[in-house]
C-alpha cells in the first residue's frame, strides 16, 4: 500500500463509528438507578456466598438477562458515587461490567471463583445464575470423574 | 430556574457566584484529588473568581453563574417565568389596575364623565341637568352589582404607604442589588432571594410608572372608597352598559373603545304606507379612528349595504374627522341613530335598498320579514 493509500485507510478507520465502551462505573450506576438500590444492598454481599453454595444444584432454570437502560456517561452526586464505588470494590472482578441486575452483581465473585476464564460473549449473553449453575455442575462432574 | 430551586439541593453562594454540588465519576474524582492535593484550588487565591471548585463541609461545589447576571437577564433567559413574576409583583403592589392609567387615559375619562352624561339623564322635569362625575359613579354603583372584592381592593388601592416605601427603597438602592450572604444555602432560600431580586428589578424598571401611580392615588385619596371600587370594576371589565348606553374596550394598548347606544325598536314606512318593525341594534363609534357610525350587530336596513355585522351607516352629509372629541362622539352616535330611525324617506326610497320590492330581477336585501 502506498503512502496515500495508507493515509486514506487510516482516515477511513478513524471515521468509523465505534461502539461505546462498557464502563463498570456507568453500568453499576445504571443498575443502581434502575433498581433504586440503597446502602443496605452492601450488607447482602457477605451472606450471598453461603446462600449459593447451599442452593440445590439440580435446580434447572434458565434466567434471561434483563436489559439495562444505560446513559452514555454517568454523573452522580457524592453519596451515590461513594455507594457505587463501594459496590465496585465489593464485587471487584472483571465480570462486573457484564452484570445487568443486582442479582448478577452479587453472583460476580462466586462465578469468577468458579471459572475466571468465561468468554466475554457468554457473559454478555447469559444470566450469571445460569452460568453459575452450569459451572457448578461442570465442576461436580469433574470431581466425580476424578474419584 | 424553578426546578433548580425546588430540587432541594444544597447550594453555595460565593463571591456573587452560585456553586452547584459537584457530580462525580471516577475521572472527575481523580481530577479533584489532583487539584486539591496539589493546592491549585485551595481557595487561598486572592481572586475568588479563580475558584472553579470549592470544598465546604467535606462537600465539593462547582462554579455556576453570577447571580446578579441571572437577575439582570432573566427577562431574556425565561421570558414566560419573568412575566409571571412581574405580574405577581404588580399584583402585590396593586399596580395591575388600569385605574392608575384612567386619569391619564383621557379616552375612558371622556367616555365615562363626558359622553355618558349626555345619553343618561337621571334628573327629570325642570331639574334636568347633566350628571356630575360623582353622580355618574353613584349611578353606576346603583345599576351594576359590583363584587365585594373590589371594595376590598379599593381600600388597598388608597393606601399609598407601600408605594411610598417602594419609591424610597428604589431610591436607596440606586441600582445596586444586595446579594445573598456567602456560604451554604438551600434552594428555597435562594428562591426567596431571587424573587425579591426580580421584584426589585421590575420595580426599578417601573419607577416612572410608580411615581405616576402615586400621584394618581394621592388624587384618589379624596374620592370615596365606593367610587374607587366602581372605577376598579370598570377598569377590570373594560365595558359598561347603562340605560341603553355603553362602551366596550377593543384594544387596551391603543386605548380603543367602541362607544354605543341602543336604537331600540322602531318602525319605518314603505312607499305604499306599509309598516316595518326594525329590531333593536347598537349604533357605535370607535374612539381610535372616529369615522362613520356603524351597527355592531348583524343587521339589515336601507342604509346598510349588506346583511352582516360592523357595517357603516350610509350618511350623505357627514364628514368624518380623525380628531376624537366629546362632541364628535356624541354627534356621530346621534347622526347614526337618527339616520336609522328617521333617515329613510318612503317617497324617495333613499339608501342602498328600498323597503318595498322595487327591482324584481336585481338581488337586494329583503325586508318582508319585518312587515307588520
Amino acid at each position: 500500500m502506498d503512502l496515500i493509500g495508507h493515509i486514506k485507510h487510516n482516515r477511513a478507520k478513524q471515521r468509523q463509528k465505534k461502539p461505546i465502551k462498557t464502563d463498570v462505573f456507568n453500568q453499576i450506576s445504571a443498575i443502581v438507578r434502575q433498581y433504586g438500590l440503597k446502602e443496605s444492598f452492601l450488607d447482602i454481599f457477605d451472606t450471598v456466598g453461603d446462600q449459593f453454595s447451599a442452593e440445590n444444584l439440580n435446580l434447572l432454570r434458565i434466567r434471561v438477562k434483563t436489559p439495562v437502560v444505560r446513559s452514555i456517561f454517568s454523573l452522580v452526586a457524592k453519596e451515590e458515587y461513594d455507594f457505587i464505588m463501594s459496590i465496585i470494590h465489593q464485587a471487584d472482578t472483571p465480570y462486573l461490567e457484564f452484570a445487568h441486575s443486582p442479582e448478577e452483581i452479587l453472583l460476580c465473585k462466586s462465578l469468577y471463583r468458579l471459572n475466571p476464564a468465561i468468554s466475554r460473549e457468554k457473559l454478555r449473553r447469559y444470566h450469571f445464575e445460569t452460568l453459575f449453575l452450569h459451572e457448578r455442575v461442570k465442576r461436580n462432574r469433574m470431581e466425580t470423574n476424578r474419584k | 430556574m424553578k426546578p433548580l430551586f425546588d430540587s432541594g439541593l444544597e447550594l453555595v453562594v460565593e463571591s456573587d457566584f452560585i456553586y452547584f454540588p459537584l457530580l462525580f465519576d471516577p475521572d472527575i474524582e481523580k481530577e479533584i484529588q489532583t487539584v486539591f492535593h496539589s493546592g491549585e484550588n485551595t481557595g487561598q487565591s486572592n481572586e475568588p473568581e479563580s475558584k472553579t471548585v470549592i470544598k465546604l463541609e467535606e462537600k465539593y461545589f462547582i462554579k455556576g453563574f453570577r447571580l446578579d447576571a441571572l437577575v439582570k437577564n432573566y427577562d431574556v433567559i425565561d421570558p414566560y417565568s419573568y412575566q409571571t413574576m412581574k405580574n405577581e409583583c404588580f399584583r402585590r403592589y396593586q399596580l395591575m389596575r388600569e385605574v392608575d392609567g384612567m386619569i391619564v387615559d383621557g379616552t375612558l375619562r371622556t367616555i365615562l364623565f363626558q359622553v355618558m352624561p349626555h345619553f343618561i339623564k337621571k334628573n327629570k322635569g325642570l331639574k334636568r341637568k347633566k350628571l356630575s362625575d360623582e353622580e355618574i359613579l353613584d349611578l353606576v354603583g346603583q345599576k351594576i352589582d359590583i363584587p365585594e372584592s373590589y371594595f376590598q381592593e379599593a381600600k388597598t388601592f388608597t393606601d399609598i404607604a407601600p408605594l411610598k416605601e417602594i419609591l424610597k427603597n428604589i431610591g436607596n438602592q440606586t441600582g445596586t442589588l444586595e446579594l445573598p450572604e456567602n456560604g451554604l444555602t438551600s434552594g428555597r432560600k435562594l428562591q426567596d432571594w431571587f424573587r425579591s431580586a426580580v421584584h426589585a428589578k421590575v420595580l426599578a424598571d417601573e419607577v416612572e410608572r410608580i411615581t405616576k401611580s402615586l400621584q394618581v392615588r394621592q388624587q384618589f385619596s379624596r374620592i370615596k372608597p365606593e367610587h374607587i371600587a366602581t372605577l376598579l370594576y370598570i377598569a377590570d371589565a373594560g365595558a359598561l352598559e347603562i340605560d341603553g348606553f355603553g362602551f366596550i374596550r377593543k384594544n387596551a394598548d391603543r386605548k380603543e373603545y367602541h362607544v354605543y347606544k341602543h336604537s331600540g325598536d322602531y318602525v319605518l314606512k314603505d312607499y305604499y304606507g306599509r309598516n316595518y318593525l326594525f329590531p333593536d341594534c347598537r349604533v357605535a363609534v370607535s374612539t381610535y379612528m372616529p369615522s362613520k357610525p356603524f351597527v355592531m350587530e348583524k343587521y339589515k336596513h336601507p342604509f346598510l349595504l349588506e346583511y352582516k355585522s360592523g357595517q357603516e351607516i350610509c350618511l350623505k352629509h357627514f364628514n368624518p374627522t380623525d380628531e376624537m372629541t366629546t362632541q364628535r362622539i356624541i354627534d356621530t352616535l346621534e347622526e347614526g341613530l337618527t339616520a336609522l330611525r328617521y333617515g329613510y324617506d318612503h317617497r324617495r326610497r333613499n339608501g342602498y335598498h328600498s323597503l318595498d320590492k322595487l327591482w324584481v330581477h336585481i338581488p337586494t336585501i329583503d325586508f318582508d320579514d319585518y312587515l307588520i
